[in-house]
């Protein structure tokens, strides 16, 4: 809706503005006696009261045309069109209502125009109306600075929740306290893995945080830190883990969201190989075909597990974020059979070279 | 022997290396045997029935079954050290019921002393009675018990014991439940389970959204609530999808009303 219309007290300062320009038009017939003062009134304010109405419609004109988007011959033309063409009903608005009140009145017209007062009118009529353009044109320009400043603020506010989001996920403190702990273990027997576990753990996190910073990563960079983070978790839970990474070449030059690959190798293992007795493999298979990224990952589950139960919350938190870059072009499907729990993702294959 | 009978430990963990820990921090006191070692919740269920020992090290997240869990089944509410690497839920359960517990990474300092109070709190039974069955009279079992009972999460499912089985009930397979005696028929997908505990504990556990205790003696799930018949005047029963009819009382059928 018009932004005028819509408020009581803008509305009525609008009017009493077209009033006054109607006595100043009423006041330039005077002058150059077209009229007295009453006919001048008479005819002059009931115009404009009108007018003022019609001249709202410059609000859609203007938007019809944006600034992002304007050519300014045709801006020129539209406006320069547009302003003509009222001028014109203004002035056959004018002659119906001069002689709507010779009907009334029998004897006396409003208004005893010669021709060059017409003219004048009609003018008038054509400078007010572009009047009314260039100043909605300012309103709207207003108005579109404000929603960008308004669409900023709360992009913002939805990255900074984004990224919290982002870094509690990684600073997992169960894995931290558990990585933690077995490295307090390993310290009695075996120092030399204590150590490579506390790289490990410390490569870990400074790439998360590294990585995390970066709208996209390449998912080569994601299969190092996954890296990382197998290496620890194998550790702790020994030969009940393995896993097997199949990323082709053209796959790992694939930029992605980063932890995007991490968080469902950690659902894997959390739903997944840790509720089954002996363990099982993690298979992640990705590979490019036909201009999409396909990346798979299957693990086993437990059959009396809770169905998904756990993977949801994750999984719905990586198709948000998917959506967010992607819109519709990024897909996400997981399934779950009696023993297996399987994810697909597929993402356009946009390399660090065609993205740029 | 020269000191008196050794304390009988069981560890439960699911990670070798936080097992590896234990034994190592146990090492140095001569006066602890360790008996056995589990890697889930299943396993130490059997093992704490089998060889009832008078210490257990219990890890919290475990696959299968937590350490609340096994505590709940096995019915056991003295002689156990929780440790954790991290569970909001427990720790503040922990806190609230004055239960001593280790986080993971501990010291030898931090766990030697756990271990000094388990050992005043298990002195009584090694006085008197040797190897008195789990759950004796100990300063530790009314906060085991509340702890057990009173679990901060709405339940997601319904553990039975049988032998040596354990049976895992899915909530939302459950239909109703009904009070027999000193336990409880668990109606769900067709079976009944047999369950020892009061319906007013099991009410307090449930989604008080999801079930409803229609009567003294049951409660049924709304998800499986098909109709509400009048046998006689002012008598009301609950058919249920499986075309079990179940008697509302007349509170009961206030409540459901309010409900549905």
């Amino acid at each position: 809706m018009h932004p005028i219309l819509a408020d009581a007290r803008k509305l009525l300062w609008y009017v009493l503005a077209w009033l006054l320009a109607g006595v100043g038009i009423a006041a330039l017939l005077r002058l150059t006696e077209q009229a007295e003062w009453t006919g001048a009134l008479e005819f002059a304010l009931p115009i404009c009261l009108v007018w003022s109405f019609v001249a709202l419609s410059s609000y859609y004109v203007c938007r019809s045309l944006p600034y992002s988007q304007r050519r300014w011959p045709v801006a020129l033309g539209l406006f320069g069109g547009a302003s003509l063409l009222s001028a014109l009903a203004w002035l056959g608005l004018g002659e119906a209502w001069d002689s709507l009140g010779r009907l009334v009145s029998h004897d006396r017209p409003l208004v005893a125009m010669t021709s060059a007062g017409w003219v004048m009118y009609f003018a008038a009529g054509f400078a007010l109306y572009l009047l009314s353009l260039l100043a909605h044109d300012v309103l709207v320009a207003f108005e579109t600075v404000q929603a960008a400043a308004r669409r900023e603020a709360e992009s913002r506010v939805l990255a900074r929740d984004a990224e919290l989001q982002m870094l509690r996920t990684q600073i997992n403190p169960h894995f931290l306290f558990n990585s933690l702990n077995s490295i307090s273990a390993l310290t009695g027997f075996d120092p030399a893995a204590a150590r490579e576990m506390t790289v490990d753990l410390a490569q870990f996190f400074r790439r998360t945080l590294a990585l995390a910073e970066r709208e996209r990563i390449s998912l080569g960079e994601e299969v190092l830190l996954s890296e990382h983070f197998l290496a620890i978790e194998k550790r702790r839970f020994g030969a009940k883990l393995k896993a097997e990474l199949r990323v082709s070449p053209a796959a790992a030059d694939c930029l992605l969201p980063p932890m995007t690959l991490q968080p469902l190798l950690e659902n894997a293992i959390k739903h997944g190989i840790r509720q089954v007795d002996g363990g099982g493999t993690i298979a992640v298979d990705a590979l490019v075909r036909d201009g999409w990224l396909h990346i798979s990952v299957v693990n086993p589950v437990a059959p009396d597990a809770a169905p998904a139960g756990g993977h949801g919350v994750g999984l719905k938190n990586i198709r948000e974020r998917l959506a967010v870059l992607y819109g519709a072009r990024a897909r996400i499907a997981w399934q779950r059979s009696e023993t297996q729990f399987s994810i697909e993702i597929n993402l356009p294959a946009e390399t660090k070279e065609t993205a740029a | 022997m020269t000191s008196p009978t050794p304390l009988r430990a069981l560890i439960v963990d699911d990670e070798d290396l936080a097992r590896h820990l234990i034994r190592e921090y146990l090492g140095g006191h001569a006066d602890i045997e360790i008996i056995g070692e589990c890697d889930n919740g299943l396993d130490a269920v059997r093992q704490i029935g089998a060889l009832s020992p008078d210490l257990v090290f219990l890890d919290i997240q475990m696959p299968r079954l937590t350490g609340l869990e096994v505590l709940e089944l096995t019915g056991r509410r003295a002689g156990v050290i929780f440790t954790t690497a991290y569970d909001e839920h427990a720790i503040k359960a922990f806190e609230l019921h004055a239960v001593d517990y280790l986080l993971k990474p501990f010291s030898k300092v931090r766990f030697d002393d756990a271990l000094a109070r388990a050992r005043t709190l298990h002195a009584p039974t090694v006085a008197g009675v040797a190897h008195a069955p789990a759950g004796g009279a100990s300063a530790q079992a009314p906060a085991l018990d509340a702890l057990v009972a009173r679990r901060t999460a709405p339940l997601e499912r319904i553990l039975i014991r049988d032998r040596e089985q354990v049976h895992v009930i899915a909530i939302d397979q459950v239909e109703c439940i009904e009070a027999q005696g000193d336990y409880l028929a668990i109606h769900a997908g067709g079976k009944c389970h047999l369950k020892p505990q009061r319906i007013s504990e099991i009410e307090e556990q449930l989604d008080a959204t999801r079930f409803l205790r229609v009567h003294r003696s049951f409660i049924i799930s709304l998800a499986y609530l098909q109709a509400i018949e009048r046998p006689g005047p002012d008598r009301h029963a609950a058919r249920l999808r499986s075309g079990k009819r179940v008697p509302i009382s007349r509170s009961g059928y206030e409540k459901l009303r309010e409900l549905v």
